[in-house]
């Protein structure tokens, strides 16, 4: 199956294309840093120690959710279940969090099977149907809403134990656990899309698919793992937010697809597939968390607040063509 | 088990509905005069309304009153076209449970022209009905923000977390909320914002609240439960819960056991029970043509440590 001529081959095109991405993600780190400069100006409350570990502990779960949906989205995909994913994920994973009844692996495990599937079941369907991503996941996101509202009877599922409430909501060498499990995960997603055979081939599937195939990329197995990771992501973030308010919510996660669609987006990943970092989508998924507390200390309406966040996200796509078109 | 028993209802609705002479013989069945009352409720994925309906069901077997119970899913169009389907069906009296104020105003103007009764049942339309029952959303505000003054002798600083802005049960407890912050000058209402009735959302926006006023915070008042349990999961984890009251209105079961912990300190509870159960009564009265109650409000009730006991099941 290896082809070490082309794998070789690949990498070149992934070179080029990264350097015009550093441009497009220096602009986004300078935008973060400028936004970060006028918020300590505005208000004294957003440059302290315990609020920074808020807006990062907030961030975590869209961040989660943001690095799978970037695997797909450089891959010239797109997944609007993930948010689904997370309702059905807490559901299942506080229906196995009582106390007293399994230990917290259960609760983390069955969880992440639940992510698993549903993300495994959009790559069977996009690679065997040729249905375009949009749609087929689409309807896991209605699937999935139904799914998480049947499994709890659309009832809240509470009473966690306190070893479960830990993940989300507990404190190793002070630093509360979600900033770790983003930490983690950061470093094991980066890993993935830049010192892989897997990440390179996302990169090649997204910038050109026939060429792809041509070299010897079997695209189905890529596309299938790439929704699976995303799937297991986006559970990984349902556990966190079932931990973190302390219920299985089958109402949870409404909307959670497109906050993390943005963050992909505002950290330079190109929706036309072929070009996103990890650490571009880590600082967009900052920039929303920022802006989100930065207007709450100052005490702004939402009303304002979705305006300024639709402002950033046309900017940021607007900055990402700009840089293309110099190429 | 229940939707599967919604949708076989709702499939002789649907038929009818296209087929207008199916309808007449369906009344024509009923001719040991049994009457039909016909029931659209806002949405089968809520806990109350689910609540309310299955009362308004239990109320109207005891009675030997057949009932057509249709989900309208949030949708007022839907709602609208459930209600036209009842008319073609010459249901002795519609129940309807609306979606929308103005949204679903068409349906009880239908019904009137069409001279069957009907019954608006938990939340109102701007179209007059035969009856209303229900509760007043404004004073169920009232009781939270009540109970916030006294607490706090009438002196502090509050911050409220709203629903989904723009919404009726929003607007109206916004509004009883100020009503009483009026009545005490000295309470102040430091910060206000939306949680979108999400648990998760509450949570986060407490957080940043704590950033940004600390321990000048001296109660919370969220529009509802889901919200309320964010923020005393956001004060007990930064260590302020002892400081701070935590009121909200729905008296959902996690909010009961919240208050038997202590950690919520009040919530209000709407009798969805009392509102079915005399929704039927009066569908019945009048198809009968007995007198009966234009307007009846039930009343909310706060519920406490001290009276925890009566509401929970």
């Amino acid at each position: 199956m290896e082809n070490p001529v082309q794998t070789d081959r690949n990498p070149v095109g992934i070179s080029t294309k990264n350097r015009i991405r550093g441009i497009g993600q220096y602009g986004i780190f300078i935008a973060f840093i400028l936004i970060c400069l006028v918020l300590s100006v505005v208000t004294p409350k957003f440059l302290t120690v315990s609020n920074l570990t808020i807006v990062v502990t907030q961030v975590s779960i869209n961040a989660l959710l943001a690095f799978g949906v970037t695997f797909v989205i450089i891959t010239g995909g797109i997944d609007l279940s993930i948010g689904s994913t997370v309702a059905v994920t807490s559901v299942v994973a506080a229906s196995f969090a009582h106390p007293d009844t399994y230990p917290v692996v259960v609760p983390i495990l069955a969880g992440l099977a639940a992510g698993l599937l549903l993300g495994a079941f959009n790559g069977l369907v996009i690679t065997k149907s040729k249905v375009p991503p949009f749609i087929v996941t689409l309807g896991t996101m209605t699937i999935g809403r139904g799914l998480a509202l049947i499994l709890s009877k659309g009832r809240p599922v509470s009473n966690l134990s306190d070893s479960f409430n830990f993940i989300g909501g507990g404190h190793l060498l002070g630093i509360p656990t979600p900033i770790l499990i983003l930490i983690v995960f950061f470093i094991i997603c980066s890993v993935v899309l830049k010192k892989t055979v897997l990440g390179r081939y996302m990169y090649a599937v997204g910038g050109n698919e026939q060429a792809a195939q041509a070299s010897g990329i079997q695209l189905n197995k890529v596309k299938m793992v790439v929704y699976t990771l995303c799937g297991g992501l986006a559970a990984l973030a349902g556990i966190l937010l079932t931990s973190r308010i302390t219920t299985g919510q089958p109402n949870a996660g409404v909307g959670f697809e497109l906050d993390a669609i943005a963050a992909a987006i505002i950290g330079g990943t190109s929706t036309s597939g072929g070009t996103g970092t990890m650490t571009g989508t880590l600082i967009g998924a900052l920039l929303i968390g920022v802006i989100s507390n930065g207007l709450d200390l100052m005490n702004v309406t939402s009303y304002y607040q979705q305006v300024v966040m639709g402002i950033i996200i046309i900017g940021a796509v607007v900055l990402d063509s700009l840089n293309q078109n110099k190429n | 088990m229940r939707r599967i028993y919604f949708i076989s209802l709702f499939i002789p609705v649907l038929f009818s509905g296209c087929n207008q002479s199916s309808s007449g013989e369906k009344t024509g069945e009923t001719g040991d005069k049994k009457l039909t009352v016909g029931v659209t409720m806002l949405s089968m994925q809520n806990e109350f309304i689910v609540n309310v309906s299955d009362e308004i069901e239990k109320k109207a077997q005891e009675s030997g009153v057949e009932l057509i119970t249709v989900d309208a899913e949030r949708s007022a169009l839907k709602q609208i076209e459930q209600v036209e389907s009842f008319i073609a069906q010459k249901v002795d009296v519609i129940i309807m449970n609306p979606c929308e104020v103005e949204a679903s105003s068409p349906a009880v103007t239908k019904a009137l022209a069409a001279n069957i009764p009907i019954i608006n049942v938990n939340s109102e339309t701007t179209a007059k009905p035969s009856a209303f029952i229900g509760s007043d959303d404004v004073e169920s505000a009232r009781i939270a923000m009540k109970f916030i003054a006294e607490k706090l002798g009438g002196k502090g600083n509050v911050v409220m977390m709203h629903g989904y802005m723009g919404q009726a049960a929003q607007i109206k407890r916004e509004q009883g909320a100020r009503e009483i912050l009026k009545q005490y000058p000295n309470l102040k209402l430091i910060a206000h914002q939306t949680g979108e009735w999400d648990r998760a959302k509450a949570m986060s926006l407490m957080e940043n609240w704590i950033q940004s006023y600390g321990t000048t915070i001296n109660a919370v008042f969220a529009q509802n439960d889901e919200m309320g349990m964010g923020a005393v999961k956001a004060l007990t984890d930064a260590g302020l819960k002892d400081k701070v009251i935590v009121v909200s209105i729905d008296a959902i079961p996690d909010a009961l056991q919240a208050v038997k912990k202590g950690t919520l300190d009040a919530t209000v509870f709407q009798n969805a029970e009392q509102q079915g159960a005399k929704a039927i009564e009066t569908a019945i009265k009048i198809a009968k043509g007995e007198a009966y109650e234009k307007e009846t409000l039930i009343p909310f009730q706060l519920v406490t440590k001290q009276n925890l006991a009566k509401f929970m099941k």
